[in-house]
């Protein structure tokens, strides 16, 4: 299964969705992750705050392929997005291991295929280049066998290129 | 001289980032002011401080390769309001995550410059700490200890030995954070002169397959405590809401 994860907007939620891939909108309607580890502790892979987030890290840990479409912000995820992603971290178990040859918390739900990341708006080089070191150490961490980060200039571009 | 720390972990209570903008805090000359960065509602209070300040010390943990979610808000609002005002104080960032490597907080560091350049501030550097959740059981051992020696102090009618214990386990402690001591006192010195830091990482010193041994025994007897271990701790779970509509 292959999931998105964008900040686009209501509409092009129904434009992805329509394409029969599952569709998670990030709209940062929702609270950041508080660092309290429950969704390691106490209720494995769910968050403790109830909101529409609360699984979200078994929907993300179950895709095989991830693409996040997002919105630069100083060469990191747009904050509806990376809120998303920090109340995920369920993917993982508490348990840790090595990987790449740094330390790392083992997978709750294996390995993964391909994580793409679509980049919009206006980037710098250096931007650009923490981008890819951004990438690079989430696809360690997640566990995904391949990474690429593309850059667009205009949401609608983002939306529209395949890859 | 005026400086701001700006303690960004979202936690109430017990937070290793403010414990070692506390730490740093110790060692900074001229005017001090420390604030908590948790909520929308802090962001004017720290902004109407930084206005006048000549440094911003950033404190925060590392989440999920980057600036925890709940500061980025923070740096589009400081980024504005600082090109707004003509502010440039110096920028200084110590990010700590709970893995043992310190360099893993890279990207952390980069997204910082970044934003200050895009603000117009002034990218002095930071310190990347590798199991910074560390400092958290270091002040809770000395304390510890510290009561120990006092039962003992009292226990013993005053002798010399409870003393001599409690330095030796002090300095053992000590030396567990001497990187992050050390690296932190030379921070302190260039934020007392205004000067570059550069990037520099450092870890609590032990042997990474020890820190692993030590993390999965806290975990576990964590999940033990809060029932997480009986409740499918390390299953891949399926969505509720998916399943229950499967069933269905």
């Amino acid at each position: 299964m292959k999931l998105i994860i964008h900040d686009l907007g209501p509409e092009a939620q129904e434009r992805l969705s329509g394409k029969g891939e599952q569709v998670l909108y990030a709209d940062g309607k929702y609270a950041p992750c508080q660092g309290c580890f429950k969704c390691w502790t106490k209720h494995p892979a769910s968050c403790g705050i109830r909101d529409r987030l609360q699984e979200t890290a078994r929907v993300i840990g179950q895709a095989e392929d991830l693409t996040v479409i997002t919105g630069n912000c100083y060469g990191g995820y747009s904050p509806a997005i990376k809120r998303l992603l920090d109340r995920s971290i369920g993917t993982s178990t508490p348990l840790s291991t090595y990987r790449g040859k740094q330390m790392h918390h083992t997978l709750r739900y294996g390995k993964h295929g391909k994580l793409l990341v679509k980049v919009y708006g206006d980037v710098s080089e250096k931007e650009r280049e923490t981008w890819r070191l951004t990438a690079e150490r989430n696809a360690v961490n997640d566990g995904f066998a391949e990474q690429q980060v593309l850059f667009f200039a205009t949401k609608e571009e983002a939306e529209a290129a395949e890859a | 001289m005026k400086t701001v720390l700006i303690d960004c972990s979202p936690k109430k209570r017990m937070s290793a980032s403010g414990f070692i903008a506390s730490m740093t805090d110790v060692f900074l000359r001229g005017k001090r002011e420390k604030e908590k960065l948790r909520v929308p509602a802090d962001h004017a209070r720290i902004l109407e401080k930084v206005k006048d300040a000549d440094n911003a010390v950033f404190s925060m943990p590392l989440y999920v390769d980057g600036v925890p979610s709940h500061v980025l808000p923070f740096l589009k609002e400081a980024e504005e309001y600082c090109r707004e005002n003509g502010l440039h104080p110096n920028v200084y960032v110590i990010a700590n995550n709970g893995f043992i490597e310190g360099r893993q907080n890279e990207p952390l560091m980069r997204i910082m410059e970044n934003f200050c350049d895009r603000a117009g501030l002034i990218w002095k550097g930071g310190l990347g700490i590798g199991g910074g959740v560390m400092m958290n059981v270091m002040r809770i051992m000395i304390t510890v200890f510290f009561a120990l020696m006092l039962i003992s102090l009292v226990l013993s009618g005053f002798g010399t030995a409870p003393l001599i214990t409690f330095g030796q386990q002090l300095l053992s402690v000590l030396l567990l954070g001497c990187g992050i001591i050390a690296f932190d006192l030379r921070l302190a010195a260039c934020i007392n002169r205004g000067k570059s830091y550069g990037k520099h990482y450092t870890r609590i010193m032990v042997p990474s397959f020890v820190f692993i041994l030590f993390a999965d025994i806290f975990f576990t007897v964590l999940s033990v405590f809060q029932g997480g271990i009986f409740r499918g701790w390390l299953k891949a779970k399926k969505p509720e809401t998916v399943s229950r509509k499967q069933a269905e």
